[in-house]
């Protein structure tokens, strides 16, 4: 796919860059989908549960239910909302969550756009659905809404600069922001993945990002429990949908990311396993940080929301600066 | 941060544990003996003493009856008797008042219906209702019950 897109766009490129993007996006519905099933899967097996299993076989159909229930629902719009950036804001959050994946090198030779800056256009495209969420607590018109999308795009905003500044031993070590050079940079064994040299960049790099993608144990924005709902109360139907498809995205795109800066993208862990193709070791490493966001879900409590800014500014921030000082003391005296 | 690990080893040991949910609407649930279920009622036991109806707490059991047809017993034989299950509360009180232990507990509990009309049970549906009886009935009184032969 290198060669189409820094060619001219003409109409048959065109159109194949479409028909590309829409059998992506069917790949990804399927994956949320599914991702939704194992998810409460999980959490039904860690407490003891089977989970769902009436829909079809072992309850393999019962997202696309709950899809289809949502679809054919009422589309409400409150009368006093403001209906255009109310209709907007579910856009606005869902695009960035699917042009972001577009920078992603699954495999060697699997990738859509592998940009030089790849790091940078993830990280400033999916700071842009923080605008979608508090356009939708806004344009709702309603308390409850614009309290939650306030926390929401609080706690995104703070949970982003860690995230960011932790990434930055990582760029250090592999002297690129292009997310192949990055994953390149690992190849050789496990011992030469990322998450090892950059244990404490790692460590806030998974914490910011559970955070940032409003999970427990940071999902206060929709704290199912204490609130009501949080920024999308006044969103039914398929708009409710969309905040929730952009949800799930995210987590398919940190958990892409987090393969890629940190695990060795599609490197296998020993060197002799290589005749398996790369594209199944990016898979079983995506879906072990897929699981392992799921098992965080199954286990702890939401952290209070006074030490919620507590922990993004006085712990993850500090500890991921510290991070970039050790790896460039460290990469300074041993490895030049 | 050690127990936040304890915390995670917790719930992936528990994924594997044996699961702790019944598979309630395919298979029925096994309710205990002293169960307070749907009530049964033996209309050939039923004397007519209406004390059912007065120790109701809600008032749910309306009961009528008739002169014997054998005019040497004086006891009367139940006409009509309906519990309405919109209102009755299953607190056992009918059932331990009863004299002749016409009316007992069952351990069905399964009521839901579409219409209110239908908790309307009358006399031959709680006759029917004969699976799951309780077993014994009055603890206050020795086995077998003392005045089955009133």
């Amino acid at each position: 796919m290198t060669g189409w897109l820094p060619g001219p766009i003409t109409w048959q490129s065109f159109t194949l860059y479409f028909l590309v993007s829409v059998a992506f996006l069917l790949v990804i519905l399927g994956y949320v989908t599914y991702a939704i099933y194992f998810e409460r899967k999980v959490i039904g097996w860690m407490q003891g549960r089977h989970g769902p299993n009436r829909v079809g076989p072992l309850g393999l159909l019962q997202t696309v239910a709950d899809v289809a229930k949502l679809l054919i629902k009422e589309d409400t719009i409150p009368k006093k909302a403001q209906r255009d950036l109310f209709i907007l804001a579910p856009v606005i959050s869902f695009v960035p969550s699917f042009v972001v994946l577009a920078t992603i090198p699954f495999t060697e030779t699997l990738y859509f756009a592998d940009l030089n800056v790849g790091i940078l256009y993830y990280v400033a495209l999916s700071s842009i659905s923080t605008i979608g969420i508090i356009l939708g607590g806004w344009a709702s018109n309603n308390k409850y809404a614009l309290l939650g999308g306030m926390r929401s795009a609080a706690q995104m905003i703070s949970y982003e600069i860690p995230l960011v500044i932790s990434v930055v031993g990582v760029i250090m070590l592999s002297g690129s922001l292009q997310l192949s050079a990055i994953v390149e940079g690992q190849s050789g064994g496990f011992w030469n993945w990322n998450f090892l040299p950059q244990i404490i960049g790692f460590i806030v790099f998974i914490v910011a990002a559970v955070s940032e993608l409003n999970r427990t144990p940071f999902d206060l924005p929709e704290a199912e429990s204490e609130l009501v709902a949080g920024y999308h109360v006044e969103y039914s139907g398929f708009r409710f949908a969309f905040f929730m498809l952009a949800e799930y995205v995210y987590v398919f795109a940190i958990a892409s990311l987090t393969t890629v800066l940190f695990l060795g993208g599609w490197h296998p862990p020993f060197p002799f396993l290589d005749f398996i193709p790369g594209i199944l070791w990016f898979l079983l490493k995506f879906s072990f940080v897929v699981f392992f966001l799921f098992w965080l879900r199954a286990t702890f409590p939401r952290v209070r929301v006074d030490q919620l800014m507590g922990l993004g500014w006085k712990v993850l921030l500090p500890l991921s600066l510290v991070n970039i000082f050790i790896t460039a003391i460290v990469y300074e005296i041993f490895f030049r | 941060m050690k127990g936040l690990m304890k915390g995670l080893g917790v719930t992936f040991k528990n994924m594997t544990q044996k699961k702790v949910t019944y598979r309630y609407p395919d298979v029925p649930l096994e309710m205990p003996d002293r169960f307070r279920g749907i009530q049964y009622l033996d209309p050939d036991k039923c004397i007519v003493c209406n004390q059912c109806a007065r120790i109701c707490p809600t008032d749910c059991i309306t009961l009528t009856g008739k002169p014997n047809p054998d005019p040497e017993k004086r006891v009367k034989l139940v006409d009509t008797f309906d519990i309405n299950f919109e209102i009755c509360i299953l607190c056992d009180f009918c059932t331990e008042v009863c004299p002749t232990e016409a009316i007992v507990m069952t351990n069905n509990f399964e009521l839901a219906t579409y219409s209110r009309d239908e908790l309307y049970k009358d006399k031959d549906w709680l006759f029917a209702n004969n699976q799951n009886i309780r077993k014994e009935n009055n603890s206050a009184l020795p086995k077998g019950g003392a005045k089955k032969d009133a």
